[in-house]
C-alpha cells in the first residue's frame, strides 16, 4: 500500500503572536514551528497501515526552508521519503491553491491512499484535503478516526457530534483528513532521526509541477482577538450571590 | 622469647614422585581456573571499546584503589560487621601470598623463606596473627550466611560458599597446626598436603563462582568511569545505548562479571523495597548471564529474556545501588543504558512516557503546559527579567515554573533573595532541562533541550545559576556538558547556607525531618548546607535512613511521569518513615520530593506534619514588609 501524507508546518500553538509589518500576516521571526496536529495524526495512521500491511508512507509539504526540520521529524518517525514544494509565501495562499500544488505532486506518485490532517492550526480552513480529493478525482471522507483495509478498499471511522460515529467504505485510491486523537502517538527515536539523514526529500517547484497556484481569495489582513475584561459585582446576600455566580459559571461561562 | 615459640612445620623432604604429584596437582588446577577464566577475560577484553574512557587524572584511581580495596572502607563502612569479617579474610589473603609462594616452592624442593631463619619466623607469625583473624572471620561469615541468613544473599542457600569457606577455614587451620608438630612428623606432612589440597581446590574455583570478584573488583574500582552514576556520551551515528551484546563496553562487562552478589544494591533500592520487579543484582547478574551464554558479540537484545524491560523502567536513577556497590559497578549507566537502548530505537512503548516525549518535543516543559502560564507566574510575583547585568540568573525548572507547589518555593526563596539584596533575574524562555528525557533514556529529546538551553544561557550572558531544583541543577552541570559548556550552577539550600548568618533565627521549638534528595545528596555530596538552612526554622532530626542512604521519594529518573507504580508507592514508605520520626515538620530542597510527599502525607492520614522547603522555612522568619539588609551581595 502506498500511502501520501500530506504534512504541515504551523507555528507552535503556545507562541506569543505578534502581527508582521505589512498587517497581513503574523512575524515568524522568533516563532517556533512544529508538526500540524491533526498532521502528526494522518502520519501515525499512515505508519500503522504500513506496519501491518507493508508497502511505503512518502510526506508531502510545501513551505518554505524552514519545513526541513518538520519533514526530518517525519521521516524519523518512519515516513519512508518526502516531497516538498518550495513555497515561500504560504500565508499568502490559499486552499485552492495550496490543493493545487499538493495534487500535481500526487499525480506523479499514483498512491493507493491520500492523508491529511482534518484541518490546519494556523488558519483552519479544513479545505485542503477535502479539494485535492476534487482535483485528483478521487473518493474522500473527512473527520476520519480509524482506517481499516479490506478486501475491496476501506473502512473508516468517521466522528459526528456528541459521541456519535459513522463507519464508511470506500474504494482505494481515496483520500482521507484525520481527526486527531484516534491513535497515540509516537515519539521521534535517536534511531529514527539518525536513519532519516540518509531518506530520500525530493525539492520540487510550482514551476517544475507547471501549476499556477495564484490565490482566488485574497487575504485582506489578520488581527489580534481583543482582549475584553469586564468584572461584574454580584449583588444580594452571600446565598444569593453563590447562586447568581453558578448561574453564570454554567449559562454564561459555560464551564460547569 | 622468640625461641620459646613454636616453629612453623615444613616437611623436609619431598620425595620425586610427590614432587611430580604435587607439579602435576599445581598445573591441573592452574588449568582448570585458566579454562575458565581465559573465557571471561577474553569476553570482557572482546567487548566494545569505551569511547569515553580516560585512565588519567590516576590519583583518584590510586586513592579509591587504596581506600576501597586495600582499606576496605566502603565494605566496613556500609555493612560494619561483616565488613569488618570480610576485611579480616582480605587482608589474610594478602599476608598470605608470600606465604603460598613459599609453600608452593617448598613442595618443589626451592622454599626461599626458612621458617627458622629471622624473616621466616617474623613473617609467618605475623601470618599466623592473620590466619588466626582470617578464621575467625570466615566463621562469621557462614554464620551469617547459614544461620543468620539476611534476605539480600538470597533465598536458596549458595552451598558453593559454604564450601568455599570450608576451604579458607581449612587453609588457616592447615596453616596454624603447622606450627604445633615438628618438621619430621607425619603431621606435618599430612598438614602440608591438606594445606596444598585446599588451595589448589580453591583456585579453579574462584572463575566459576561469585568469588571471581577476588580478581576482577580491584580492576574494576581501579578502572572506574571515574564519577558517580555518570552516563556515558554514545560513540558514532550507530551508538543507541545499551541494545545488544555488541553494545556492551569492557568496563559493562568488567563490572557485570565482578558482582559478588552481596545484594547491597538490592537492600537499599526504592524499587525493590516496595514490591516491584526491579532489583538491580538481578540486572546485573542478566548481563552476566548474556555475556555467558551469547558474548559480547551478540546483537540479540539485551531487553528480553535476560532482563526485563519493565524492571528497568521501575528505576528512580536514585543511585543507592551504585553508591553501595563494594565491587565498583556502575548500575546507574548500566540501567540508564539499557533504557537508552529501548528509547532511541523505539522499543519502548508507554503511553506516559510517549506523552512526556512528545510533550518534551514540541513543548517546552515535562508538564505539558503552556509556557504562557510560566509568564503569568512571573508577572505575578513580579519576579525580575534577567538581563545580563544581574549576578544570578534564578533557574525555575519545570516544577518552579508550573507546578503549584514548585511556585510557592520560588516565591519565598526569591523573598529570601530579596531580603539579601542579591541581584537576580529569571529567563523570558526556558526549556525543561531535559533530566526525565536524559534518565529515561530519550538522547534525541535530551539534546535538542540541552543544546536549546545552553544557546538561550549564552545569549543572555548568563554567568551563575541557581535552583530550586536538584534534577536541574545535575543535569545543567554535568549532563549538558556533553554538548557546551554550562555555567556556573548551585542548588539554593547552597546559596541559603552562605548567608545562613545573615537570617532570622526562629524558635528552635519546631522539630524538623530533613528528607535528603538523591540528587542533592548522593549526586552532589551537599548533607549540611540544606540542614544549616532547615535549623533556621527549629531543631533537625534525622530519619533512620539519611545522608548517603536516605531513601528516594519514587519521583526520579522520569518516573514522576509515568503512570501508577505497582506494589506500594515509594513514597508512601518514605513518607511512613518521616511521619515516625514525630517531627511536626518534614523538610525537603526537591521540588519533585515535595509533589511526591504532598500526596503520600495527604493519604497518610490525620494530621500529618507540614511539608516546607527549606527556602519556605527560611523565609517564614523574615520580617513583613520589604526590607533589605546588607548581606556582601550585590
Amino acid at each position: 500500500m502506498k500511502i501520501i501524507v500530506a504534512i504541515k508546518q504551523v507555528p507552535d500553538r503556545d507562541a506569543q503572536f505578534r502581527i508582521d509589518g505589512a498587517g497581513k500576516w503574523i512575524e515568524e521571526a522568533d516563532l517556533q514551528f512544529a508538526l500540524n496536529e491533526s498532521d502528526a495524526y494522518a502520519l501515525e495512521e499512515a505508519l500503522q497501515l504500513k506496519e501491518k500491511h507493508g508497502g511505503e508512507v512518502v510526506v508531502l509539504s510545501t513551505g518554505p526552508e524552514r519545513i526541513g526540520q518538520t519533514i526530518r521529524e517525519a521521516l524519523a518517525k518512519g515516513a519512508d521519503r518526502a516531497i516538498n514544494i518550495a513555497c515561500d509565501d504560504l500565508g499568502a495562499r490559499d486552499a485552492l491553491g495550496v490543493a493545487r500544488l499538493l495534487a500535481a505532486a500526487v499525480k506523479q506518485e499514483s498512491p493507493d491512499l491520500l492523508l491529511t490532517g482534518l484541518q490546519s492550526e494556523d488558519l483552519g480552513l479544513g479545505q485542503t484535503g477535502v479539494i485535492l480529493a476534487e482535483l485528483l478525482g478521487l473518493p474522500h471522507a473527512s473527520l476520519i478516526l480509524h482506517v481499516e483495509k479490506t478486501e475491496t478498499g476501506l473502512t473508516v471511522r468517521r466522528e459526528l457530534e456528541e459521541g456519535w460515529f459513522q463507519s464508511i467504505e470506500l474504494p482505494t485510491p481515496a483520500v482521507l483528513t484525520i481527526q486527531s486523537g484516534g491513535n497515540k502517538l509516537r515519539y521521534a527515536t535517536l534511531m529514527g532521526i539518525k536513519r532519516a539523514k540518509t531518506k530520500e526529500v525530493r525539492q520540487l517547484t510550482a514551476a517544475e509541477l507547471g501549476v499556477d497556484a495564484t490565490p482566488v481569495v485574497v487575504l485582506e489582513g489578520v488581527a489580534l482577538p481583543q482582549k475584553q475584561k469586564s468584572t461584574q459585582i454580584l449583588a444580594g446576600s452571600p446565598k444569593e450571590q453563590a447562586a447568581a455566580l453558578v448561574e453564570k459559571l454554567k449559562f454564561e461561562v459555560r464551564v460547569l | 622469647m622468640l625461641l620459646s615459640l613454636p616453629i612453623l612445620a615444613e616437611p623436609q623432604r619431598f620425595s620425586v614422585v610427590e614432587k611430580i604429584v604435587f607439579a602435576g596437582m599445581i598445573l591441573a588446577s592452574g588449568y582448570l581456573f585458566w579454562r575458565r577464566f581465559g573465557v571471561v577475560l577474553n569476553k570482557i577484553l572482546t567487548s566494545k571499546k569505551d569511547s569515553n574512557f580516560h585512565l588519567f587524572p590516576i590519583g583518584k584511581r590510586v586513592w579509591e584503589f587504596f581506600w576501597e580495596v586495600l582499606c576496605q572502607a566502603k565494605v566496613i563502612r556500609e555493612r560494619p560487621l561483616p565488613g569488618v569479617a570480610h576485611a579480616l579474610v582480605f587482608w589474610a589473603f594478602l599476608a598470605f601470598a608470600l606465604v603460598t609462594l613459599n609453600h608452593c616452592a617448598t613442595g618443589l624442593g626451592a622454599g626461599f623463606v626458612s621458617p627458622d631463619g629471622l624473616i621466616g619466623r617474623w613473617y609467618f607469625y605475623f601470618a599466623a596473627a592473620f590466619a588466626m583473624a582470617c578464621a575467625v572471620g570466615i566463621l562469621g561469615l557462614f554464620v551469617r550466611r547459614f544461620l543468620v541468613r539476611p534476605k539480600w544473599l538470597g533465598e536458596k542457600l549458595s552451598w558453593e560458599s559454604g564450601f568455599i569457606a570450608f576451604l579458607i577455614f581449612a587453609l588457616m587451620a592447615t596453616y596454624l597446626g603447622s606450627f604445633f608438630v615438628a618438621d619430621a612428623d607425619t603431621a606435618a606432612r599430612v598438614l602440608w598436603w591438606a594445606h596444598t589440597l585446599a588451595l589448589l581446590t580453591f583456585l579453579p574455583l574462584i572463575p566459576h563462582t561469585k568469588h571471581l570478584h577476588l580478581v576482577l573488583s580491584p580492576a574494576t574500582i581501579f578502572l572506574s568511569r571515574g564519577s558517580y552514576a555518570q552516563i556515558p556520551p554514545l560513540s558514532g551515528d550507530e551508538d543507541f545505548g545499551l541494545v545488544a551484546g555488541t553494545d556492551l563496553t569492557q568496563l559493562v562487562s568488567l563490572q557485570a562479571y565482578s558482582c559478588v552478589e552481596c545484594g547491597r544494591c538490592t537492600e537499599h533500592c526504592p524499587a525493590a523495597n516496595t514490591g516491584k520487579l526491579l532489583n538491580p543484582k538481578e540486572i546485573i547478574l542478566g548481563v552476566r548471564a548474556y555475556l555467558n551464554d551469547l558474548g559480547p558479540a551478540s546483537d540479540h537484545p539485551l531487553l528480553g529474556k535476560y532482563n526485563s524491560q519493565e524492571a528497568v523502567f521501575q528505576c528512580t536513577t536514585c543511585g543507592a545501588c551504585e553508591f553501595q556497590c563494594p565491587v565498583g559497578i556502575e548500575h546507574v549507566p548500566i540501567l540508564v543504558g539499557l533504557r537508552r537502548g529501548a528509547v532511541n530505537t523505539g522499543a519502548w512503548e508507554d503511553d506516559y512516557g510517549s506523552k512526556l516525549f512528545l510533550a518534551l518535543e514540541r513543548g517546552s516543559n515535562a508538564l505539558g503546559i503552556s509556557p504562557l502560564d510560566r509568564d503569568k507566574f512571573i508577572q505575578k510575583q513580579a519576579l525580575p527579567i534577567f538581563d545580563g547585568t544581574q549576578e544570578y540568573c534564578l533557574w525555575l525548572g519545570c516544577m518552579g515554573g508550573y507546578d503549584p507547589k514548585g511556585r510557592e518555593i520560588v516565591a519565598d526563596f526569591a523573598r529570601v533573595m530579596n531580603y539579601l539584596g542579591a541581584s537576580y533575574g529569571v529567563l523570558r524562555k526556558e526549556k525543561c532541562t531535559g533530566d526525565p528525557a536524559r534518565r529515561l533514556g530519550n538522547d534525541l529529546v535530551f539534546q535538542q533541550l540541552a543544546e536549546g538551553n545552553l544557546e538561550a544561557l549564552a545569549q543572555n550572558k548568563v554567568k551563575k545559576i541557581v535552583s530550586i531544583c536538584p534534577h536541574c541543577v545535575r543535569t545543567i552541570q554535568e549532563d549538558w556538558k556533553e554538548y557546551g559548556t554550562p555555567p556556573e550552577i548551585e542548588h539554593h539550600s547552597e546559596f541559603l547556607a552562605r548567608f545562613a548568618d545573615k537570617l532570622p533565627q526562629q524558635s528552635k521549638d519546631e522539630t524538623i525531618v530533613f528528607h535528603d534528595p538523591c540528587y542533592l545528596g548522593r549526586y552532589r555530596n551537599v548533607y549540611e548546607e540544606p540542614r544549616a538552612v532547615a535549623g533556621l526554622a527549629g531543631t533537625v532530626v534525622e530519619a533512620p535512613r539519611n545522608h548517603e542512604r536516605s531513601f528516594c521519594c519514587g519521583a526520579g529518573g522520569g518516573l514522576a511521569f509515568l503512570g501508577e507504580e505497582t506494589g506500594e508507592r515509594v513514597s508512601h514508605n518514605r513518607a511512613a518513615e518521616l511521619v515516625a520520626t514525630g517531627a511536626s515538620t518534614v523538610g525537603t530542597a526537591c521540588p519533585f520530593c515535595n509533589t511526591m510527599f504532598r500526596d503520600a502525607l495527604a493519604a497518610g492520614g490525620e494530621a500529618p506534619p507540614q511539608l516546607l522547603d527549606i527556602a519556605q522555612l527560611a523565609a517564614r522568619g523574615l520580617p513583613a514588609g520589604s526590607s533589605v539588609i546588607d548581606s556582601g551581595l550585590k
